[in-house]
């Protein structure tokens, strides 16, 4: 028989006392594994995006600011106009992106390594209304963009085709085998692209050879997309490079786009963050309170322990037994609860984000709900330890 | 083994105070038996709490085995409590959600010297329960409670039981049985001092003292009349 057990004891005793201490902790502790799971799951997103445009550049004219979005990301504002990059340019850039992948990878092969996209963007009108054609090497954009899916029809094949975005194809109300007039050359709707999510959805892709020459833009395109092979690739190296090396041109890594964006995840979840430090500070005051009337409830049976030979020590370690079954009882109910909450809210918060619980902060929930218990218990704990036993005996 | 001198103890101030003890003086003697008597709120309860270390004085001094304990630190008063004085009271003061064994083996397990609970098994026998061990308070009579009460009081082998009106809540005859076991552990040579408002069980002590008003009004020995 030890002294715990003597307090396990009495818990049971006083089950609902006790859960009603825990209610606090678990209050505040669900809200903390709420916030942080829902951060999680929102910044998973982020990392996946990333991933899947890790190894990616772009490459642009320099003066111009190009509005454009690879997936969901942002990259900047492109005024489709006057800036060009001359395709004379493509094989300098290729040399450069292929040269520091072959060092990283230690590849001896000579042949062509990065998949390079270029793409020409002129503004036109389809049945009155205007849209953005995008001229595309139908190869490389497909690597490119891995995402696409063509739902109906197929895939560039010939000069001739073109490629609708879901949108587009709603809004026109164009199907496979239409023919569309781009600038008085009249091509033919080979397939629809499937919903992606991106300005992808509103644009019409062709051959870049017929943009071109229905524009009258021969060897011009407006920005290269690169992907490199591997996600450890230098992309921010190449990017360097061929911003020192090739005149005219702007290249990026799409990672250090995206990474500003995940400051804004990161932001917001320090937000989230703080109003969950709030709760559980506030909850801390429930708790305190609910413990101070616990040990107040308790204080002749202070007396009685501290008549039968328990030092003030030991009083308090018996509360702060006590506070260890609410802090672990509030642990696991505030992890449940609060993984609970953010399946019920997260998608509402982070827009379609799918949630999944996260493990790691089951000794994280558990942690700060002992923190929290203990912390409520020892100030009242000692007060009620400093009582006369006198006292404690006729308070009841 | 006990001596307290001039002993007052006053209580609140300016109106609301109230002299509970003013200026007792008494001596305890190896294996005496002393009862307190005297009416309701004469000071009876802070007299034992006092001489225990459960309340302070406001100015005297008490003397055990020689040394003074009314200016000690709770620490050391805690050590006086693991061994040398035991309490007694009214309302047996049990730990409610512990069995007699528990309630029992608490003074050790706070002592820290084990739990054993064999020995604890050979002081309920003694004190008649020996078949109750597994019973919690709620369980037992008025009498059976005050009997664990006693046998917690015994674990730690006390040279001094404080009784503040142990039998108090009980009929005579039940009451009759707790002032036996009472006198046995007299008999083993441990100083008691016990409230009591009956006479008949104040007889039977060694001496007796009456308060009044904070104030020892008789002592008696009773040595002639046992
Ligand atoms: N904590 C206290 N505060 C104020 N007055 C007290 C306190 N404890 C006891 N008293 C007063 O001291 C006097 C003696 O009380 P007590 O020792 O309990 O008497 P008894 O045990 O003889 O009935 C009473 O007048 C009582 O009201
Ligand atoms: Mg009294």
């Amino acid at each position: 028989m030890k002294l715990y057990q003597i307090v396990a004891k009495d818990v049971m005793r006083r089950k609902r006392r006790v859960l009603y201490a825990a209610l606090g902790v678990v209050i505040g502790t669900m809200t903390v594994v709420g916030i942080l799971t829902m951060a999680f799951a929102g910044q998973a997103r982020i990392y996946k995006q990333l991933e899947q445009y890790g190894p990616n550049l772009t490459v642009i004219p320099a003066i111009n600011n190009l509005d454009m979005k690879l997936g969901n990301l942002s990259m900047g504002t492109l005024t489709v106009g006057d800036n060009y990059i001359p395709q004379s340019q493509v094989p300098a850039i290729r040399q450069i992106a292929d040269s520091n992948i072959r060092e990283v990878m230690k590849i001896d092969d000579q042949g062509d390594i990065a998949t390079i996209a270029p793409q020409l963007y002129e503004n036109t009108k389809v049945n009155g209304v205007s849209v953005v054609v995008v001229g595309v090497d139908p190869e490389p954009e497909r690597l490119v963009k891995s995402w696409w899916n063509v739902g109906k029809g197929n895939y560039i094949d010939g000069p001739d085709d073109v490629l609708v975005g879901s949108m587009t194809a709603e809004l026109l109300k164009l199907n496979v085998g239409d023919t569309v007039m781009l600038n008085n050359s009249p091509l033919k709707i080979a397939g629809i692209l499937d919903e992606t999510g991106s300005s992808d959805d509103y644009q019409i892709f062709a051959p870049l050879a017929s943009v071109q020459k229905a524009f009258d833009k021969d060897g011009m395109v407006s920005s290269l997309d690169i992907r490199a092979l591997c996600n450890s690739c230098p992309v921010e190296t190449i990017a360097d490079s061929i911003n020192k090396n090739v005149p005219g041109v702007r290249a990026v890594a799409v990672k250090q786009i995206a990474k500003s964006e995940m400051g804004l995840v990161d932001k917001m979840s320090n937000l989230m963050l703080a109003l969950g430090g709030i709760t559980l500070a506030v909850g801390l005051f429930g708790v305190v309170n609910t413990m101070m009337s616990s040990v107040h409830e308790r204080i002749k049976d202070i007396g009685i322990m501290r008549a039968v030979g328990a030092s003030r020590n030991q009083i308090i370690k018996v509360f702060i037994y006590e506070a260890l079954v609410i802090g672990v009882l509030g642990g696991i109910v505030g992890y449940l609860l609060g993984t609970a909450l953010a399946y019920a809210i997260g998608p509402l918060v982070f827009e379609g984000t799918t949630i999944s619980f996260v493990p790691q902060y089951f000794p994280l929930a558990l942690g700060v709900s002992i923190v929290v218990a203990v912390a409520a218990t020892i100030y009242p704990a000692i007060r009620a330890s400093q009582i006369r036993v006198a006292d404690s005996f006729r308070s009841v | 083994m006990l001596e307290i001198n001039n002993v007052t103890k006053i209580y609140g101030e300016g109106t609301a105070r109230v002299v509970a003890l003013d200026r007792v003086s008494l001596k305890v003697e190896d294996g005496d038996f002393i009862a307190i008597m005297g009416p309701s709120g004469s000071g009876k309860s802070t007299f034992l709490n006092i001489i225990g270390g459960l309340d302070r004085l406001t100015s005297g001094e008490v003397m055990l085995d020689g040394h003074r304990i009314d200016n000690l630190g709770e620490n050391e008063l805690v050590d006086i409590r693991r061994g040398k004085i035991a309490y007694v009271f009214q309302q047996y003061h049990l730990l409610p959600s512990l069995t007699a064994m528990e309630n029992v083996l608490l003074p050790l397990i706070f002592c820290g010297n084990g739990a054993d609970e064999q020995k604890v098994k050979t002081i309920l026998a003694r004190v008649g329960l020996g078949k109750r061990a597994e019973h919690k308070p709620s369980q037992l009579s008025g009498g059976e409670q005050q009997r664990v009460a006693i046998a917690r009081a015994l674990v730690s082998g006390p040279s001094l039981i404080l009784a503040d009106e142990p039998t108090g809540n009980m009929d005579q005859k039940t009451g009759n049985e707790i002032l036996e076991l009472f006198k046995e552990l007299n008999k083993e040579g441990r100083s008691i001092l016990m409230v009591t408002h009956s006479a008949d069980i104040a007889k039977q002590a060694k001496h007796i003292i009456t308060l009044q008003d904070g104030q020892i009004i008789s002592k008696a020995a009773l040595q002639l009349v046992r």
